[in-house]
């Protein structure tokens, strides 16, 4: 059984953080199906990104819990499992609502992610006996994370959420969106692991993350969407990352012991 | 005959370029502080040691530069399905992929310096801005030169993989390359100058790492000339002799057995590097360093 350690103390329970994430991702979503079913325009698709960042948040938030064990090494690979589990449930979810319908895509996304999560995570402490206690919950939640990310990235990219005419899988652009996503879920915590970490210094870099892989989505939607839709991803994306990489500048410069410019650090040994 | 002289043109060009790209991957990394090395400048100011070494602490080197060249290779083909000229739309891909780098980057450095407050380790906000520009400055080429590899392979030799798969594939394998050549080096000889060569890191020694230089105090860019010379072309001799052993292989022997003629030639030249590395191994380990008498 492995020992608890408290990444950082205090801040937003994980509880509330998770289900804002959700919220956010599942209704940025629903919006971008509206836009491409109902009102038959693809320059909603911009909301696949926000879809993408509410899930990173939740992500991010259920790896510190799961790093708090002592697997601090392991942050980047959670990144990389979180998108690999999540993958299965992104295929499968849009393959479901091909033979249905589009509207059940987000929820069965969703669903089909959280149960292979909660299969692989039943595999990690049983078979793999790791005995972690949030191991099952984490990795189920990871896989949503990562498939509800891919699936928000592939809407920006094509503008729809079903498979469209196969330039997301066919022409690859599915391994750009996996490359984005598993960095962009990893490197915050990972980044900002240390005793000074703080909660919403952390997040800020979430958005950060995600408005900068929304950022090159939106350059390669313009295959795929109509010319107005893509500058409207693009310039959208271009000014969420702006502003957050500004504010998590801000939040850096609060947090460290000093901010020096061409000065030299003072040695203990020379005082 | 001629698709033979073609793909043996392709492979010794890639060979060359894959030469660069690795070398510039590991000069990139040393100046930025990433991999497994990180851990002791990550560990130092906890020990009492206040450094001006950069810490790019991304991921380890192999997923982060499967990002940058898979990422540089999406965009690329995207512009390519546009219509774009080949060069141009690399090279555009590339930058798009430096950009992220850079932000990636100073993110990392910001957030792991400022987590660090509880041991009095200042942000350099100087080292911020030289040594994110040079480390972008080597990850162009490396990345550059690794799409070009990527789109000989999809155009040329007709690779049945599309441009952002083969990136993922040959991003690893960079990334791992110049991990594995390149850290050693730098972790184990570059960080721990002010100890006994070869002696690997001693437990009293963690985190006291080089901080000054031949004048005044060290910043990651003085790892840069160092790596250069020693580190950079190791890794790029062997990121160039991966992409050449595997093309030349597949151009020579993939006619034979219907396919399986180069699966075979991939395990011997395996096998012949796996002697070839024991001999080097044991012969650096009589010739070299304090553990003669073990």
């Amino acid at each position: 059984m492995s020992v608890k350690v408290e990444a950082s103390h205090g801040g937003i329970p994980h509880g509330k953080i998770a289900a804002a994430g959700i919220v956010i991702a599942l209704v940025s979503l629903y919006i971008a199906v509206i836009g491409h079913e109902v009102l038959n325009v693809d320059y909603l698709a911009f909301f696949g990104g926000i879809a993408a960042i509410g899930a990173l948040i939740w992500g991010n938030s259920a790896i510190k819990r799961l790093c708090s064990y002592g697997i601090g090494a392991g942050v980047p690979s959670a990144g990389m499992l979180a998108f690999g589990s999540g993958l299965f449930g992104m295929f499968l979810g849009v393959i479901i609502g091909g033979i249905t319908s589009v509207w059940i895509i987000p929820v069965a996304v969703l669903v089909i992610a959280l149960i292979t999560g909660l299969i692989l995570g039943w595999i990690a402490n049983t078979v793999l006996n790791m005995k972690i206690p949030v191991m099952i919950q984490s990795l189920a939640e990871l896989a949503a994370v990562g498939a509800l990310t891919t699936i928000g990235l592939r809407t920006v990219a094509t503008g729809c959420l079903e498979m469209g005419d196969g330039v997301f899988v066919g022409v690859g652009f599915i391994a750009v969106a996996f490359m984005l996503g598993a960095i962009a879920l990893q490197h915050p915590f990972n980044a900002c692991l240390g005793p000074g970490e703080t909660q919403d210094r952390t997040n800020m870099l979430v958005i950060e993350c995600g408005f900068l892989s929304m950022i090159i989505m939106a350059v390669i939607s313009f295959v795929a969407v109509s010319a107005i839709a893509g500058w409207i991803s693009l310039v959208i994306a271009v000014i969420g990352w702006a502003v957050s990489y500004k504010k998590y500048i801000a939040l850096s410069k609060r947090d460290a012991a000093a901010w020096l410019d061409a000065k030299p650090f003072v040695d203990a040994e020379e005082e | 005959m001629q698709e033979i002289i073609i793909g043996i043109g392709v492979t010794a060009l890639a060979g060359a370029l894959a030469a660069v790209a690795g070398a510039a991957e590991d000069t990139e990394s040393n100046i930025g502080s990433q991999g497994d090395p990180n851990s002791q400048v990550q560990l130092a100011p906890q020990m009492g040691y206040t450094h001006r070494i950069y810490n790019k602490a991304v991921s380890g080197e192999p997923p982060a530069y499967t990002l940058w060249v898979t990422l540089a290779c999406g965009v690329a083909w995207a512009f390519l399905m546009m219509g774009m000229n080949a060069i141009l739309a690399i090279v555009l891909g590339t930058v798009l992929a430096t950009i992220v780098q850079g932000v990636y980057a100073t993110t990392a450095y910001l957030g792991r310096t400022a987590s660090l407050s509880k041991f009095g380790q200042p942000v350099f906000t100087d080292v911020l801005k030289s040594v994110t520009t040079v480390t972008m400055g080597h990850a162009f080429v490396a990345i550059f030169t690794t799409v070009v590899i990527c789109y000989l392979l999809a155009t040329v030799i007709g690779h049945p993989f599309s441009l952002p798969l083969l990136g993922i594939v040959w991003g690893l394998a960079l990334g791992a390359a110049g991990s594995a050549t390149g850290n050693p080096y730098y972790g184990k000889e570059r960080q721990y100058q002010n100890q006994k060569f070869g002696a690997g890191v001693p437990i009293s020694a963690s985190g006291n790492i080089v901080r000054y230089a031949e004048a005044g105090q060290r910043s990651s860019i003085d790892n840069g000339f160092f790596t250069a010379k020693f580190g950079g072309p190791a890794s790029g001799l062997c990121f160039g002799l991966i992409v050449f052993f595997e093309l030349w292989r597949t151009v020579l022997f993939e006619h034979y057995l219907a396919g399986w003629g180069a699966v075979i030639a991939g395990a011997v030249i395996i096998i012949i590097f796996m002697v070839i590395d024991r001999y080097v191994e044991k012969w650096a380990r009589e010739n070299y360093g304090p553990y003669t008498e073990a």
